[in-house]
Formats: structure tokens, C-alpha cells, sequence
């Protein structure tokens, strides 16, 4: 299968999301809580990057804000990308329409013709290999295959620009309620089409040997307020730094205890 | 330490082929009439054969319980002279009008009753009150206002009806998941698309259920204002022979009546709703109560 998106090899881009001193603050007053608390973070196109942190440290929130779901209280977002995809825990397919429709359907908000539609629904659903399902509907699909649904469609969504800005995919825990061995085979597969598409992502996880199996890049967030711990480029030595990236987890949460 | 790549594709592939959905056994239709169509045969049988031994025992006078054989006659009667055909086609296209002009108004009023919060707040509490009063309370304020006309019967069957239909057009957007409106907006969907492509489609089960209903409660409003309602110019519906048989003291028409309206209720309901419901849900993987 041929590469599928476009991306930016030509491009004079060098960052695809750039975030300074991302501010967010929920409710008021007394009440207030601050869930993110000056983060900067840049993500250059097609790089592969993990935030980590336990519960509480606002990553999800960090995520909305740069898929613009929600907005920061204060700070700077800058995306040089076309429009983010995103993927949610749970796939959120909508049960009425088959695979191929759910695909369809982020194409058809971009104005994408019915034609179109069809054969690019088909291409990326062949992509996360679920070609021979297309017309099957949700509940007929394994929590595996429907994430992969969701990888189809997301990747719909992101890579409709025409104007060759680089793809942003944005990825909310995707795999923490499937199975361990399901878990194994997609995060394989989202290598594979990292690799095949190109396209930046920004992975929100908990579990730091997914971070540390997936990211070229790992990103330790605090809890409450979320701020950057410390970061890792995990390229070269994956096994080496999974212990020391657990020490410094522990510790953001043992922080907590009191 | 890593798997290689090539193990995870067939481990992949495998898991693939045992989450492939078996097709399940398909019925034959001999085999569906015997499970759905037999009970309640069997069941209507059982009942007249009851009514039949009651009338046999002569517990009740002649013109309080007919033979089932003299209701079956006056059926025959009037289906043969036509006059069956005539009663059903006035009360039908009365129900039917009524009930399209019902869906017309009851959608955009419950669209707006779950999407706006300040109409929710004025008159939600009050459309949900409307459905528990009885239409038949609305026949004579009816009479008063527009006289014995068609312009009565359908104020009824108005009032009957949209407060079911919009009440569950609201309930089924109250169900709809956050998660989906939110995916709609992380693929770019604008207001209107979202309610095209999201809203709509996945608050149609509640909206169905507010029709099914909303039906059940057009055809009661429909007979209670034909039975109170009766003057030459509105002709002769159901209610209409239904209080002509009560006039006439005549029970076996009056039975014949009620016969009808129950077989116009069932019929609909067995030919429009239930397959649209069971289409509906069906595709959604919801067959547990099918």
C-alpha cells in the first residue's frame, strides 16, 4: 500500500503544534482548579510524541485544547497543521452507520465528494487492514477492530487539507480499555502507520511502557497542576530508560501523599 | 525483547478472524409463523372460545353479550354492503392527516425544547402535563370554539398527539451520548451538519418511540371526539357507528365497533411501526428485545 497522506518532506515548516505557557484553569475563586499550569511543548512534523502522567495532571485537558475542543484560559497555541484528528478512549463510532460509512462521514464535513469518499474509505480502512468489514456495523466489530475504525476515521479527518500542511493526529489513551494482547497488536499497527503515513501525533497515556514502546519522544507531566516534568527522547534506548522514566512517575505521584 | 513485527501481523490476523461476526442461523419463514404468528392465534381462539362458553351460560341477557357468531354477522353485513369500507376510510385519512399534521408541528417544537434551554424551562414541564391530560377533556372547549366540524376532531387529535411525539423526540436527544456530538465537532462538523448527520440519527430511537406513541394517542384522541362529536356533516367514522350502535341498543354493532378500531390499532402498529422499529434497532445491534 502506498503512502497515503500528505506530507511535508518540501515543507519550510519545521514545527507542526508549538504550545507556550499553556494556562487552564476550571471554575472560579475558591473553587478554582488549575489544570495546566504554564506547559510548553513542541511537536515537530511527523514526530511521534507521548505525554505521560498519572491521573490529574491535565493531559487530556492539554489534548482538547490542541484539538480545540476547549479553549486555554491563557497562553499560546500555534498549529501549523491541518485540522487535528482526534481519538477518544472509546471509538465512538456512531452504532447507525457500517464501518465504511463511519469513515465516510469525516470526509463528508470536509465536502468531500460521494465517490471520493467511497474509495478513500476504502484505502484507509485497508490501511488498518479491516478492508473485508467495511460493511459490517459497530456492534458487530471487536473493541479492537472498532478502534481501528476510529483510526480510519481519524485519519479521514486529518488528511483532507489540500493545501499540503502536515497531518496532526491526536490520540486520547485509544488503547487503555482493550485487552492486553489486542493492545500488543494495535500498538504494532499504529507504528506501522505512523511510519507509512507520516503524520505527527501526540499520545496521551498513563502506561509507561506503551509511552516508551510507541513515542520517539516521552513527555512527564505532574499532577495538579499539570506542568513538564522532564522529558526523553526514547529513539535509541528504549529499554534503558523505561526504568528511570517509572522512578520519576513514582515520584510525581508519591508527591501526592500527603 | 520485542516481538517481531511479523509475529504481531499473525497474531493480528488471528484475532481478526475469531472476532469475524458468525452469521447467525436465519430462520426459515415457516419456522418464524410457527414462533409469532401461532400464539397469538391460539391465544384469540382461547378468547373466543371463553366469550363463547359465557354466551352459551347465559349468565348476561342477549343484549348485553352477543354470540360471537351475530357480531361476526354484522361485520359481514357491513363489509359486504361496502359500509365498512366507508366508516374505516373517514376515520383513517381523519387519524392519518391528524397525525402528519402532528408530526409536522411536534418536531421542530421538541427540537427546540431540548435544544434550547430557556424554551426547555417554559414549557417542558408543561408539554409533559398536557400528555397526562386526556384529549377527550379538549372535545367540548373544541365544540365551543370551532362547532361540531372536522376543525374539532383535529384540534383533538392535535392535542393527543404532539406531546407525545415531541416529549420523545426529546427524550431520544437527551440519551444521545456526550461522546458523539463531541466526535462530530472533532471531525469538523458545523451546527447544522451536526444535527443532520449526529443529532438526528442518534436520538431516532426515542423519536420513534414518541411516534409509536404519539400514533396510540392521535387514534384514542380520534374515537373519543367521534363518539361525543356527531352531526351529519362530519359524517360516519368508527366513533360514529360505535355511538350509533350504543343508540340503537344495538350490541352487536357495538362490538363490531370496537372490534375495528382494535384491528385499525393493531394493524398499524404491525405494519408500519414494528418493522421500522425492528429495522432500526436492528442496525444498531439493540435486539435484545426483539
Amino acid at each position: 500500500m502506498t503512502a497515503t497522506l500528505e506530507t511535508t518532506s518540501l515543507s519550510t515548516v519545521d514545527t507542526a503544534v508549538e504550545l507556550s505557557g499553556i494556562r487552564k484553569v476550571f471554575g472560579h475563586g475558591n473553587s478554582a482548579v488549575v489544570a495546566l499550569d504554564g506547559v510548553d511543548l513542541k511537536v515537530k512534523p511527523g514526530e511521534f510524541v507521548c505525554l505521560l502522567g498519572a491521573s490529574g495532571c491535565g493531559k487530556s485537558t492539554l489534548l482538547n485544547i490542541v484539538a480545540g475542543l476547549d479553549g486555554a484560559t491563557s497562553g499560546s497555541l500555534e498549529l501549523n497543521t491541518s485540522r487535528p484528528a482526534v481519538m477518544f478512549q472509546e471509538p465512538a463510532l456512531m452504532p447507525w452507520l457500517t464501518a465504511s460509512r463511519n469513515v465516510e462521514l469525516a470526509l463528508r464535513f470536509a465536502g468531500v465528494g460521494r465517490l471520493a469518499r467511497r474509495r478513500r474509505a476504502q484505502e484507509l480502512l485497508e490501511l488498518v487492514r479491516l478492508g473485508d468489514v467495511a460493511d459490517k456495523r459497530p456492534h458487530e466489530l471487536s473493541g479492537g477492530m472498532r478502534q481501528r475504525v476510529a483510526l480510519a476515521r481519524a485519519l479521514a479527518s486529518t488528511t483532507v487539507s489540500a493545501d499540503g500542511s502536515p497531518a496532526l493526529l491526536l490520540m486520547d489513551e485509544p488503547f487503555a480499555a482493550l485487552d492486553a494482547i489486542t493492545r500488543d497488536v494495535l500498538q504494532a499497527e499504529l507504528i506501522r502507520v505512523w511510519e507509512t503515513t507520516n503524520t505527527a501525533i501526540i499520545f496521551v497515556t498513563h502506561d509507561v511502557r506503551e509511552a516508551v514502546r510507541l513515542g520517539q519522544r516521552v513527555v512527564l507531566l505532574s499532577s495538579r497542576p499539570g506542568r513538564v516534568v522532564r522529558e526523553w527522547d526514547v529513539t535509541d534506548s528504549r529499554d534503558e530508560v523505561l526504568d528511570e522514566i517509572n522512578t520519576h512517575l513514582r515520584e510525581v505521584i508519591s508527591g501526592h501523599a500527603s | 525483547m520485542a516481538t517481531p513485527p511479523d509475529t504481531l501481523d499473525k497474531v493480528g490476523a488471528g484475532l481478526d478472524a475469531l472476532d469475524v461476526p458468525v452469521e447467525a442461523h436465519k430462520a426459515s419463514l415457516w419456522q418464524r409463523f410457527l414462533k409469532t404468528g401461532v400464539p397469538p392465534i391460539i391465544a384469540f381462539a382461547l378468547l373466543l372460545g371463553v366469550w363463547q362458553g359465557l354466551w352459551a351460560s347465559a349468565i348476561l341477557p342477549e343484549f348485553q353479550l352477543p354470540a360471537p357468531v351475530n357480531v361476526w354477522n354484522e361485520l359481514v353485513r357491513s363489509i359486504s354492503t361496502g359500509e365498512a369500507f366507508g366508516i374505516l376510510w373517514t376515520s383513517l385519512h381523519r387519524a392519518v392527516l391528524g397525525f402528519l399534521a402532528a408530526v409536522l408541528i411536534a418536531t421542530p417544537l421538541g427540537l427546540l425544547i431540548a435544544k434550547v434551554r430557556v424554551v426547555r424551562a417554559a414549557i417542558g414541564s408543561l408539554l409533559t402535563g398536557l400528555q397526562s391530560l386526556p384529549s377527550v377533556a379538549w372535545v367540548p372547549a373544541a365544540i365551543l370554539w370551532f362547532g361540531v366540524t372536522p376543525s374539532t376532531i383535529y384540534f383533538v387529535v392535535l392535542m393527543g398527539s404532539v406531546p407525545s411525539i415531541a416529549n420523545g423526540l426529546v427524550a431520544g436527544i437527551d440519551q444521545i451520548p456526550p461522546l458523539l456530538p463531541r466526535v462530530g465537532r472533532a471531525l469538523g462538523a458545523g451546527r447544522l451538519a451536526s444535527a443532520r448527520h449526529i443529532l438526528l440519527p442518534a436520538a431516532l430511537p426515542g423519536y420513534l418511540a414518541g411516534l409509536k406513541q404519539g400514533w396510540a394517542f392521535s387514534w384514542r384522541s380520534l374515537m373519543a371526539a367521534e363518539i361525543i362529536a356527531t352531526s351529519p356533516q362530519l359524517g360516519v367514522g368508527l366513533g360514529q357507528y360505535l355511538h350509533n350502535g350504543s343508540s340503537l341498543n344495538d350490541i352487536n354493532m357495538v362490538i363490531a365497533a370496537i372490534f375495528l378500531i382494535l384491528l385499525v390499532g393493531i394493524g398499524i402498529e404491525l405494519l408500519l411501526f414494528r418493522p421500522l422499529e425492528r429495522a432500526v434497532l436492528r442496525a444498531r445491534g439493540l435486539t435484545g428485545a426483539l
